[in-house]
């Protein structure tokens, strides 16, 4: 309808000619182009925005934000940045939900050239206005074409409306202009779809699993090294704890020799990486920490961050030195090629046990275990436990994720809901305690040999850690009754329908 | 919102042409402007290059918003509006003289379908009638051309008595000098004589005779998109200065 500019993507060039030939009593004419400009395609690495039909591009020191037929233009770069830091402006507004952790990275890149048409009738009056932007990498090409009504002249709007629907075909959203520029671009999934066979050997699963959450691993080489944000560590790490999750839950599945040493290969793997991501961590939370001190202890807790900062940097060189290297690729590679064949692998006693039954079994127990330890906490019960307590959640978590396509989608979605808020709550439990050990050690690393810190720096994590042992406290107290949650009625009869079937 | 008006009880002094040309300066200024034509001549329309509306009828225009307002036309300047007029206007007056409030009708259908705008110019048709006093009524502003001739002093007497004998604000009265021939001695010597005799009534700025205003025709546009750097596309700027912002710049 007119009223809003309308958008249409078409394939390929628009062939000029014909479209101004195809109006009666209306000539489009074709304003010279513009200069020539190279683009870039800008998103974060997991293409949130080409997901929620969105597409940006950086182009000549603005960004211009294509979506619904609509473009919004900001003069500002963002390549690099975090949505949230660009300088206020209509993009930054559009852009309010993109994620706050990840940044804007080029995707891809090619020449953008803008034209100018005003569709004129015979006294060369103006009836509609448009723009072709064409896009065009080494791929292929794509034409994006607004016409925008102009006040009274809806039937000239709606007849060019017509004219650039049919020329291009049906075609909708933002992914033909992928298909046509950038046919290869692959869209990153940090948790990508697994399928299981109910009755499908358990190495099998085991096996597909790990496969995957290597090379999604691996897709998030790049960005570490490059620093762009620090979602690609986090995704990393995420990825190999799947791994090694999988190597210790699967119980059986591969000889007792091979899982040890599989243990040791993926523990070995992640150990480099846990300085940096700690680090990323507290400087992500850099200032929820300023809010819990007042303002004169800020002095201490500058310094701190300054320290952190400075450590982070040498950290990372470190890691991204061992990214890079050629023994690091070569033993990356190898796993891959490990786990491509199941066949490659030494199977234990529950190898082939079908997924369907094993899943079950393992969950099942897990289950018991996690209750079993959840049900004994009272107020006195030592943090220990609560630890334990955090580890088992987890683990039943894994499981239930990575057998849930095995299983009804909305019966998992009742059990994960509760489960995760005390998954939360003990995660927080968690934090607030390393928190502490953290801040403390950091203050021994700071002190003299008598044992002596800065008083700043002392007066200022002080204050940190009885707020945080505070909080870790208010935690711990919300741990029963978010168990009690988790262990309603409708749960439990939940797990013992989807797990527990008679004769097991 | 407000309105202007471009009137004179007087034909072929210069009120289209200053329509066209103050509506072009609002809208380059930032604002948001409906020019309103209202004679049925069309003149303002065909300056601008839209066609007369057909369905817009006398009628209608006082008592259909929707109507009104779905014959709006873009002009191909940013911010500029259209209303072309068509040959059904010349029967405003018997359209108006059988109404109730016969004299706010105009004001009543501007502020209807108008008021989305910042300013709305209206180019008026030379006589009096129930149409120009609704116009009157209507308007914050009259920017009344004047040719300094002993004529146009002659009608513009006309319209101020006229002023005087209704008891209308003659505050709204904003006389200038137009197609000003300065060096015709009749000229000069008229201006004189009127800025003197209606001191308050007169702006500072004059729109001088020439040729970039006459080609106004040729070109279909207002004179600063075809001759920018023209003595008259300065002249309508300072015209626009002073009636929006009362600045007198000497000329
Ligand atoms: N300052 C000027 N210098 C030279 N020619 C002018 C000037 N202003 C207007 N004209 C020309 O004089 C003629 C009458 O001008 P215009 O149509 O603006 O007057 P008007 O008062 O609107 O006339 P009408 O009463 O017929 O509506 C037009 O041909 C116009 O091009
Ligand atoms: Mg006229």
């Amino acid at each position: 309808m007119p009223g809003n500019n309308s958008f249409f993507v078409i394939p390929g060039a628009l062939d000029e000619v014909k479209f101004s030939k195809s109006f009666k009593g209306l000539t489009p004419k074709m304003n010279d182009a513009k200069p020539v400009q190279r683009f870039e395609l800008l998103d974060c690495h997991d293409q949130s925005l080409r997901a929620s039909g969105r597409v940006l591009i950086e182009a000549g020191g603005s960004l211009h934000l294509l979506k619904d037929g609509e473009t919004i233009s900001q003069r500002c770069k963002g390549k690099g940045k975090f949505a949230q830091n660009l300088p206020a402006g209509p993009v930054r507004d559009a852009l309010a939900d993109f994620p706050e952790l990840r940044a804007l990275m080029s995707v891809g890149a090619g020449q953008i050239e803008n034209r100018a048409f005003a569709v004129l009738d015979d006294l060369q009056k103006t009836q509609v206005r448009g723009t072709v932007m064409t896009l065009y990498s080494d791929r292929g090409q794509v034409s994006l074409v607004a016409a925008q009504p102009l006040r009274g002249y809806d039937r000239a709007f709606q007849t060019v409306c017509e004219y650039l629907e049919t020329t291009a075909s049906g075609v909708t959203g933002v992914e033909p202009l992928f298909n046509a520029v950038f046919p290869d671009l692959t869209v990153y999934k940090a948790k990508p779809e697994i399928r299981i066979g109910t009755q499908e050997p358990s190495i099998e699963v085991a096996t597909d699993i790990i496969r995957t959450y290597i090379s999604v691993a691996r897709q998030n080489e790049a960005g570490v090294i490059a620093d762009i944000d620090t979602e690609f560590l986090h995704d990393y790490r995420v990825s190999l704890r799947r791994v090694r999750s999988v190597i210790s839950l699967f119980k059986g599945v591969f000889s007792p020799e091979q899982t040890a040493e599989l243990k040791r290969a993926f523990s070995d793997l992640m150990a480099p990486t846990g300085r940096v991501r700690d680090l990323d961590v507290y400087l992500l939370e850099k200032e929820d920490y300023f809010r819990l001190i007042p303002p004169q202890l800020h002095d201490g807790a500058r310094a701190m961050f300054k320290q952190f900062e400075k450590e982070r940097t040498q950290a990372l060189v470190r890691l991204s030195r061992r990214f890079r290297s050629q023994a690091y690729d070569q033993q990356m590679t190898t796993l891959a090629k490990l786990f491509a064949d199941p066949g490659n692998l030494q199977p234990g006693p529950n190898a082939d046990r079908a997924a369907y039954e094993y899943a079950c079994a393992l969950i099942w127990k897990r289950y018991r275990k996690t209750c079993k330890l959840a049900r004994s906490i009272t107020p006195d019960t030592p943090d220990e436990d609560v630890h334990e307590l955090r580890i088992d959640c987890k683990k039943l978590r894994y499981l239930m994720e990575f057998f849930a396509p095995l299983f009804d989608a909305r019966a998992f979605k009742r059990i994960i809901k509760p489960l995760k808020k005390l998954q939360d709550n003990l995660g927080l439990f968690n934090d607030f305690s390393v928190q502490q050990e953290a801040l403390h050690s950091f203050v021994q690393q700071h002190s003299n040999t008598q044992g002596r810190a800065d008083a700043q720096l002392a007066l200022s994590i002080g204050g940190l850690i009885a707020v945080l042992d505070q909080r870790q406290k208010a935690e711990r107290d919300r741990v029963i009754a978010n168990f009690q949650r988790f262990d309603s009625p409708d749960i439990r009869h939940l797990f013992r329908s989807l797990f527990h079937h008679k004769g097991d | 919102m407000k309105i202007i008006a471009c009137y004179s009880n007087k034909g072929g002094v210069g009120k289209t042409a200053t329509s066209v040309n103050l509506a072009y300066s609002y809208a380059k200024a930032g604002y948001t402007v409906l020019l309103c034509d209202l004679d049925p001549q069309g003149a303002s329309g065909f300056y601008l290059r839209v066609k007369p509306s057909k369905k817009l009828t006398d009628a209608r225009f006082f008592e259909d918003v929707a109507r009104f307002t779905k014959s709006i036309r873009a002009s191909d300047f940013e911010g500029l509006d259209v209303l072309p007029a068509n040959m059904t206007f010349r029967d405003f007056d018997v359209f108006l003289s059988r109404m109730r409030n016969k004299r706010s009708r105009l004001k009543k259908a501007l502020v209807a379908a108008g008021s989305d705008y910042d300013v709305i110019i209206l180019d008026c048709p030379p006589n009096f009638s129930t149409l120009s006093e609704n116009i009157f009524k209507a308007a914050d502003q009259i920017v009344v051309p004047v040719i300094p001739t002993t004529l146009s002093e002659r009608t513009f007497d006309q319209l101020v008595s006229f002023f005087d004998a209704k008891k209308l604000p003659k505050n709204k009265l904003k006389a200038f000098f137009s197609m000003v021939q300065r060096r015709k001695t009749l000229h000069q010597d008229t201006m004189d004589v009127m800025k003197k005799l209606y001191r308050k009534r007169f702006l500072n700025s004059a729109i001088p005779f020439a040729a970039d205003i006459e080609r106004m025709g040729q070109n279909r546009a207002p004179v600063s998109v075809y001759a920018p750097r023209s003595a008259a596309s300065a002249a309508y700027q300072s015209l626009y200065d002073e009636i929006e912002n009362g600045v007198v710049s000497n000329t």
